[in-house]
């Protein structure tokens, strides 16, 4: 065998790698999704509804993609992956809009029963 | 875009692609059924949701309050609409059109989170509004209920001072009385009786004998009873002069009288009014003692003076 074929065996084999064997593992886009869940469940995402849908859509999509990737099918896994991520990012910032919104009643109560004691 | 959909046209672009490995010439139509494909293709559900959810989120409060979260959103959509413009209906074009109606839906949250912390900035200026407002309320209830309170103690105090100066006067009217009774008792005989307070005065203090003048001894004594007297306060005074039994009973009453004239005499002149004060002459009618023995007849020569007391 002559060093050109050689070399080109071996591209094929690259060729086939990435084909077959398809993307690498999405790990860093795993943990920081993961990071994201956590951080949804910290900031309070399973106490408001709207928020604790997508915390739950973005707890099966990382799931579905560990599933996926114990199954090597690492690109189907990212694309979850992806989704989980736009779920989580999603269940943070309605949770906080539910605080928010939750603390603003909250003290429009209070003065209204300050205001009611003041007429009495 | 029905299931339906997605499966012919997945189905379509597979056929495609092994048409293109049978036959080059077939090619031209190959690229001729993708774009076909990918023109006919409905966009995904995915893509529909994420345009209808950019539509309303942008025409509502975020394009004021969210820009930033907005435009992130609006890229992102454009990308799902770039991969659908390029793929078609690919699972990349799905995810990313998945993503962009997520961020547009953070976009509508972040301006509802800034909405919301306006409104609660304009709520704590109200609740700060209010718990003044309810400091002063509760200042004034205090003031009022401390005024009440003192205007009630005041109250107590006065009636409390009322009360001490009217007992201290009692008192004080109850010892004046006390003296008087007692400082005639060092002149005379006092006894209470049905009739009125009785001083009973001796006639040998009052005179000599067979004289009705007073003697300077019983001025003096007869000065204390008058003060007495005025002190005690009384109705109506009756000075009643008596002798023994010794001599001539008219004798008796006409020296009685004389005397007990001169004791009212010197009352009146002592300040007791005259039209609350009378004399009478009893004579020897009414003996206190026996008129045999020495110390009997000394005992019935006396002046009584009847003081009927105020009712």
């Amino acid at each position: 065998m002559s060093k050109p074929v050689i070399s080109a065996s071996w591209g094929a084999v690259g060729l086939l790698l990435i084909g077959c064997g398809g993307a690498a593992v999405p790990q860093d886009q795993l943990s920081t999704a993961q990071a994201a869940l956590k951080g949804a469940e910290v900031a309070g995402a399973a106490e408001d509804p709207k928020a604790a849908l997508h915390l739950k859509l973005a707890r099966e999509g990382l799931d579905r993609a560990k599933a996926l990737i114990s199954d090597d099918r690492n690109e189907e896994a990212a694309s979850a992956i992806d989704r989980a991520q736009a779920d989580a990012d999603l269940a943070i910032v309605l949770s906080k809009e539910a605080r928010a919104k939750k603390e603003a009643a909250d003290t429009r109560e209070q003065v209204e029963e300050l205001k009611s004691r003041i007429v009495k | 875009m029905t299931q339906q959909h997605r499966i012919s046209s997945a189905f379509a672009v597979k056929h495609v692609a092994r048409t293109v490995r049978v036959s080059s010439l077939s090619s031209l139509f190959v690229v001729a059924a993708l774009s076909v494909a990918c023109g006919a293709a409905n966009p995904p559900k995915e893509l529909l949701d994420a345009r209808a959810a950019y539509t309303r989120v942008a025409s509502g409060p975020a394009k004021d309050l969210a820009p930033a979260e907005l435009d992130t959103a609006k890229q992102s959509l454009g990308r799902a609409e770039g991969s659908f413009q390029e793929d078609g209906d690919s699972p990349r074009t799905r995810d990313l059109a998945y993503i962009a109606e997520r961020r547009t839906l953070q976009a509508d949250a972040q301006a509802g989170i800034i909405q919301a912390e306006r409104d609660r900035e304009q709520v704590d200026k109200d609740l700060k509004k209010a718990q003044l407002a309810t400091i002063d309320k509760t200042r004034a209830e205090l003031d009022s209920e401390r005024r009440a309170k003192e205007a009630s103690t005041l109250e107590a105090k006065q009636s409390k001072a009322d009360l001490e100066k009217e007992k201290k006067a009692r008192e004080e009217a109850e010892k004046r009385a006390a003296a008087a009774m007692a400082s005639l008792a060092e002149v005379a005989k006092v006894k209470e009786e049905s009739r009125g307070v009785v001083i009973t005065l001796s006639g040998a203090v009052l005179f000599a004998t067979g004289k009705s003048e007073l003697l300077p001894i019983a001025r003096e004594k007869l000065t204390e009873v008058a003060r007495a007297v005025k002190d005690q306060g009384f109705k109506e005074i009756v000075v009643e002069g008596h002798t023994d039994a010794q001599g001539s009973a008219i004798k008796n009453e006409a020296l009685s009288l004389a005397r007990a004239e001169s004791v009212r005499s010197h009352l009146v002149g002592q300040g007791i009014p005259p039209d609350k004060i009378r004399a009478t002459g009893l004579g020897s009618n009414r003996p206190v003692a026996e008129n045999t023995t020495a110390e009997g007849r000394a005992n019935n020569r006396r002046v009584e003076i009847v003081v009927s007391p105020l009712k």
